[in-house]
């Protein structure tokens, strides 16, 4: 009697410390956050952030998210000083060398092969690789279409822009034509969405054969005064000056200036489809982004991957998170539903295709377009540990530039200002 | 209480005080001047980081935008708030929502009041809107070399200016009244009372708003931050921005520690000249 009671007791204790147990680690279990860094809206990510929470339920993602311009400077605040409750952050592929040689990613070479796997591309593995070694994990690639207006250009008497890359229009005739539409009551003749940022202007230079401004083993030497940076940069400085173009709009309000049906030409990521097939009674068609006669063809291409703080609070759920995103189709294809960028993934690829080629009766033919120019035309931002700061000069001159500055003393000063600030990035 | 126990006390009050200063400032301050000794990837201390920062042109402009707008904006924001502070101290009618009105931008966060007037003092904005109604012609603001440091100063002001105000309004309503029976008494007209009697009566209030003013000056940010980043053509590149770029943009702690030290020992050199400017005959006698 007396061993049955102590036999029950003792059962009784171990199953209320199991339970117990249970419960705390469930608990804990139930703990796990990971915290994710970016540029994009929330809505962008919430997709795959529920499709991965419904996967892991003991672990929660919270986004975070700040604007373009401040990205840089959360990383260099938060992840540079140690700050281990950023897990997660999105890293534009050119700034990656600079991150990686300064210590703020994780290196991801045991992912290498899983990596390769699931992106079958050796150029992306190479976008997130530095010194021989990978430090992200490559989600989107991108490249730039001509958006127009049918009802501005109709206006006009304009011929509508072919969606095939073959009949690809020059700058001279889009000008030409954008100053038309803006005769026959357009607000605006041609815009483009990242007004400053090098990102998008950069194909104008390649374009007309001024180079992409840096030189030098490292890339480390500016170069971008020479003729045909001065000849460019007047082209871009005039479309501002003779009132194609509005002054003073940031990038995150241009968009919204073609959505309303004020601009007729307008150069924009494929990113933009989503808002712009949101806008009501906006008649948009694609077009092959332009290039000057008798230039070469180019285009932008590269964007965002993921790449993990090496002080990370959960290392474990931060990796889980980050390759449900990139290596799985589904995560892949999840990040583009509200934000129709191009995925690198090749499971996420093909479910992409399929949801852009649904659109191609209404807009024209966006995914030929996005498939020839990421094999033909597309040329990636200059790979250096400079890059962060050679971005930020070029994109302060973009400014002056359009705002009326005098071109070859805006591209004088950014050259000298790089040759002092360049070599202190080594 | 023996001496020890004194101690004791007022370690315990003060404490906590002197723990905040060594850690929140003179720690910070004491590894900014460590960190601008040492050049990037430096082992050695040297004045490589000064070098560089005064033999860059982006630098030395920051330094001359930083000391034009200071020129500019702290008396044009006391004049104001002085000549404000002055009107609401008499009795008109409606004075509580005359007060309200004027201290209401204080209340909205600098960043908010970065956005609404960036949008206002777009080309295509309302500001312009009005002023083409008006028939004047259409402003450039914040996308123009020549108005953009204008345009920061009226946006900067604007929140100041009421901010200000309520210091000097406290330090007028101070001032007893029987000192005003007197002079006047004395036939003193209304140019009188003021220069003999509310300014020497306002001098230590007006001291403490032109120094906390001139400082905060030194170190607005958000504004240029928000809509300018120190453009059009380095305009408004004042030194706060320039720091922020060099430290958080570019990634070149070392330089940007270098003008914090220079920022620090512009603004000592300032204040010590203006508390001795401020400072009345008696004081130098005593």
């Amino acid at each position: 009697m007396q061993f049955n009671r102590i036999r029950r007791g003792v059962c009784a204790f171990a199953v209320a410390a199991l339970a117990s147990g249970g419960f705390v680690s469930a608990a804990m279990a139930q703990s796990v956050t990971v915290n994710f860094l970016s540029a994009q809206n929330d809505d962008v990510f919430q997709p795959v952030i529920d499709a991965f929470e419904a996967a892991n339920p003991d672990i929660d993602v919270v986004h975070q998210t700040v604007p373009f311009d401040e990205l840089n400077t959360a990383i260099e605040t938060r992840v540079a000083r140690g700050d281990g409750t950023i897990d997660v952050y999105a890293a534009d592929t050119p700034r990656i060398p600079a991150f990686a040689s300064r210590g703020y990613l994780l290196n991801l070479d045991d992912a290498k092969d899983k990596i390769t796997g699931a992106v079958p591309s050796a150029v992306e593995l190479e976008l997130v690789s530095h010194g021989g070694s990978v430090w992200a994990y490559p989600m989107w690639t991108s490249t730039q279409l001509m958006y127009f207006n049918r009802d501005l250009l109709k206006a006009a008497k304009l011929e509508m822009p072919e969606g095939g890359t073959s009949a690809r229009m020059t700058w001279e005739q889009v000008t030409a034509n954008a100053k038309a539409a803006q005769d026959a009551g357009a607000e605006w003749g041609v815009m483009f969405q990242q007004v400053d940022r090098y990102y998008q202007l950069q194909a104008l230079f390649e374009s007309s054969g001024a180079g992409n401004g840096l030189t030098g083993d490292d890339l480390l030497e500016p170069a971008m005064n020479g003729d045909k940076w001065v000849e460019t940069a007047q082209w871009y400085a005039d479309i501002f000056e003779n009132g194609l173009a509005p002054r003073g709009v940031s990038p995150s309000q241009t968009d919204d200036l073609f959505a309303r049906g004020k601009v007729a030409y307008y150069i924009a990521g494929p990113w933009a489809i989503a808002a712009f097939n949101a806008a009501e009674g906006l008649d948009y068609g694609v077009a092959p982004h332009p290039y000057f006669e008798g230039g070469k063809q180019v285009t932008p291409t590269g964007a965002w991957a993921l790449g993990i703080n090496p002080h990370a609070d959960n290392l474990e759920a931060a990796r889980k998170f980050a390759e449900f995103v990139t290596l799985t189709a589904e995560g892949s294809f999840l990040t583009t539903k509200n934000f129709p960028l191009i995925p690198v993934n090749a499971g996420g690829f093909e479910k992409y295709g399929v949801a852009i080629g649904e659109m191609t009766p209404k807009i024209g033919p966006a995914l030929d377009i996005m498939a020839h120019e990421g094999m033909e035309t597309a040329v990636a931002r200059p790979r250096t540990v400079g890059f962060v700061a050679f971005e930020t000069e070029m994109n302060r001159m973009f400014s002056d530039v359009r705002n009326g500055a005098d071109v070859k003393q805006a591209l004088d000063d950014t050259q000298s200002r790089l040759t002092g600030l360049l070599p202190r990035q080594r | 209480m023996t001496r020890s126990r004194k101690m004791m006390i007022l370690f315990m009050f003060l404490g906590p005080t002197l723990a905040a200063v060594i850690l929140l400032r003179l720690w910070p301050a004491s590894m900014a001047v460590l960190e601008s000794l040492y050049a990037p990837r430096a082992q050695t201390m040297s004045l490589e980081n000064y070098a560089y920062i005064f033999g860059d042109p982006l630098f030395q402009k920051s330094i001359l935008v930083t000391l034009i707008y200071s020129i500019i904006v702290n008396p044009l924001q006391i004049a104001i708030a002085l000549a404000l502070a002055l009107l609401l101290n008499v009795s008109i009618p409606l004075i509580g929502l005359w007060r309200t009105l004027i201290l209401l931008p204080v209340a909205i966060p600098q960043s908010v009041s970065a956005v609404v007037w960036g949008i206002g003092l777009r080309p295509d904005g309302p500001v312009n809107g009005l002023l083409v109604a008006l028939g004047l012609g259409e402003q450039r603001f914040l996308t123009s070399p020549d108005q953009a440091l204008g345009s920061i100063i009226l946006i900067v002001s604007w929140i100041g200016i009421g901010y200000w105000m309520t210091f000097l309004l406290a330090g007028l309503q101070d001032i007893p009244k029987s000192l005003y029976e007197a002079i006047r008494i004395d036939g003193a007209n209304r140019w009188q009372q003021f220069r003999y009697i509310t300014l020497p009566q306002l001098r230590r209030t007006l001291t403490f708003v032109l120094v906390a003013n001139t400082v905060s000056n030194f170190l607005v940010f958000a504004p240029v931050q928000i809509l300018t980043q120190g453009g059009p053509q380095g305009s408004t590149n004042l030194i706060m921005n320039d720091i922020y770029t060099r430290g958080f943009v570019w990634g070149d702690s070392s330089s940007a520690s270098a003008a914090t030290v220079v920022l620090v020992s512009l603004v000592l050199l300032v204040v010590v000249m203006q508390f001795r400017l401020m400072r009345a005959p008696e004081d130098n006698a005593a």
